[in-house]
């Protein structure tokens, strides 16, 4: 039996997520390792040093009004009736104390002096992949937005301020992708209970076992509230597992060759 | 009329005092903006460099750069040879007088101001935009790349439309994370430090965090099987 943890939006906003992250990192890394081999090599790609900033300024529009949408699709998510247990209630993404509480209970269960921690529908591990994007994604899209537009950026800032625009979009451009190539990718694929890949996001459900051992609070909270068997699900076809193991395994690849090959060319970088 | 200029004759030195200033002074350049209008010159274009009522260009205010305090104090602030670095780039020739300097290229002495995005990834070599010799000093009055008229007739030659405000964009940009930053350009600084810590930080928690999960539940699946 599988229950299910993401509706199809939230699948979609997942999914462009990926094709629009891996295109902004794969055109912002030819062009910041262009004057290395590898760099050259990798905006051929792209078609070129030039053509890679296009591409690299349209996905970012996209990214910019992809968030938008989720915002919106946040708003529309929110109880209003009962707000505070709407954001700070076990089904929001929302951090609170009982994170925190969990987190010590974690290391101690990792130290092997404890339980494991009665996890309930989010993690914390979880909600920090969340809220990184969610700060992330508006810092890149306002330096980003102050490097396409220069000339109108200084009518209201000096100019020295896209020094630091600049130097504000590398960095935490450098930082998401370090974060997604090597812990998220780890936590999705590596670990051993989700090796070879976890399918969540993608088939939408999880097995119920597997909710009982990571997330046994969740579990319990929907047999409570008689929500349990609305959340039960079918588990997705055959030809669909495929498809989403070709493309995740593709976004993977294309992500640790990425990351090796920028952290090799990374000392070949003279920007200062 | 005689009279009338026997009177007037301490006029006359003076005009031609004015003819000859007008004669001196640079010409204003094409692409220097125009006064909009008497009472609202610029608000909206130009806000963000500060009193235009009196001045049409007024740049050099924003230079990112701060001075040092307590350095720049007294009758002579800084020791000789301080003084003759300060003094150079406002020469008309800033290289008046370097032994063999016809024998030299930039790069042996400016190797620094040539690994930025200018030189790197434009291909933009040194006079393009410092002009050929004798290379003006960057505050040299007449010197193109003077503050006063730098966006006009350097930086607008690629970027069309340039103002004032964004010709103090630091081409040479000093290295983000070193300490004379902190004093030169503190913003770059912090911000590069903030950065810099975030990402440690990140990292530091959950890189560890990633591999003791791994190897906890590597154990823990393996001690469920055996039971």
């Amino acid at each position: 039996m599988r229950i299910r943890r993401f509706n199809k939006v939230e699948q979609l906003f997942h999914l462009f997520l990926i094709i629009t992250f891996l295109v902004q990192a794969g055109t912002g890394f030819s062009r910041f390792f262009i004057t290395t081999a590898w760099g050259k090599k990798l905006s051929y790609l792209f078609g070129g040093y030039d053509t890679s900033l296009l591409i690299h300024k349209w996905t970012g529009g996209l990214m910019i009004a992809g968030f938008l949408l989720h915002l919106i699709y946040l708003l529309s998510r929110v109880n209003w009736q009962n707000l505070g247990k709407s954001i700070f209630g076990p089904d929001s993404l929302v951090p609170n104390l009982q994170d925190a509480r969990h987190l010590w209970q974690r290391i101690l269960w990792l130290l092997g002096l404890g339980p494991p921690p009665k996890l309930e529908r989010w993690a914390y591990w979880e909600k920090f992949d969340y809220w990184a994007v969610f700060w992330g994604l508006p810092l890149l899209a306002v330096t980003g937005l102050m490097l396409i537009y220069p000339l109108q950026t200084c009518r209201i800032l000096p100019g020295w301020a896209l020094n630091v625009a600049a130097l504000l979009h590398r960095a935490e451009a450098i930082l998401a992708v370090l974060y997604i190539f090597l812990v998220h990718f780890f936590i999705g694929h590596l670990r051993p209970s989700s090796f070879p890949m976890n399918e969540a996001m993608f088939a939408g459900t999880v097995e119920m076992e597997e909710a009982m051992a990571e997330k046994p609070a969740w579990v319990e909270r929907l047999k409570e509230e008689g929500k349990l068997e609305p959340a039960t699900a079918k588990p997705p076809a055959l030809w669909y597992r495929i498809i989403y193991y070709i493309f995740g395994y593709s976004a993977l690849v294309f992500g640790v060759y990425l990351l090796v090959n920028g952290i090799i060319y990374s000392p070949y970088v003279r920007l200062h | 009329m005689e009279k009338w200029i026997n009177r007037r004759k301490g006029l006359i030195p003076v005009m031609i005092g004015l003819l000859a200033a007008m004669l001196l002074f640079p010409q204003a350049a094409f692409s220097q903006e125009e006064v909009a209008s008497a009472i609202r010159r610029y608000k909206e274009r130009e806000a963000s460099t500060g009193y235009y009522e009196q001045y049409e260009v007024r740049p050099r205010h924003e230079r990112p750069f701060v001075s040092i305090p307590g350095v720049r104090q007294g009758i002579f602030p800084y020791s000789p040879s301080a003084a003759q670095v300060r003094t150079r780039n406002r020469m008309a020739d800033s290289h008046l007088g370097i032994k063999f300097y016809r024998h030299r290229r930039c790069e042996d002495c400016h190797i620094k101001e040539t690994r930025d995005i200018h030189t790197t990834r434009a291909n933009l070599t040194c006079r393009q935009c410092h002009g050929g010799e004798p290379v003006a000093g960057i505050n040299f009055y007449y010197s193109p790349l003077n503050p006063l008229r730098r966006h006009a007739y350097v930086c607008a030659k690629c970027h069309e439309g340039s103002s004032a405000s964004f010709a103090a964009y630091v081409v040479h940009e000093p290295a983000a994370g070193a300490p004379a930053t902190k004093e030169s350009f503190p913003l770059l600084y912090y911000s590069y430090w903030l950065m810099l810590l975030l990402l440690a930080g990140t990292l530091a928690f959950f890189i560890p965090h990633s591999i003791m999960v791994g190897l906890r539940e590597l154990f823990w699946k393996k001690g469920k099987g055996g039971e």
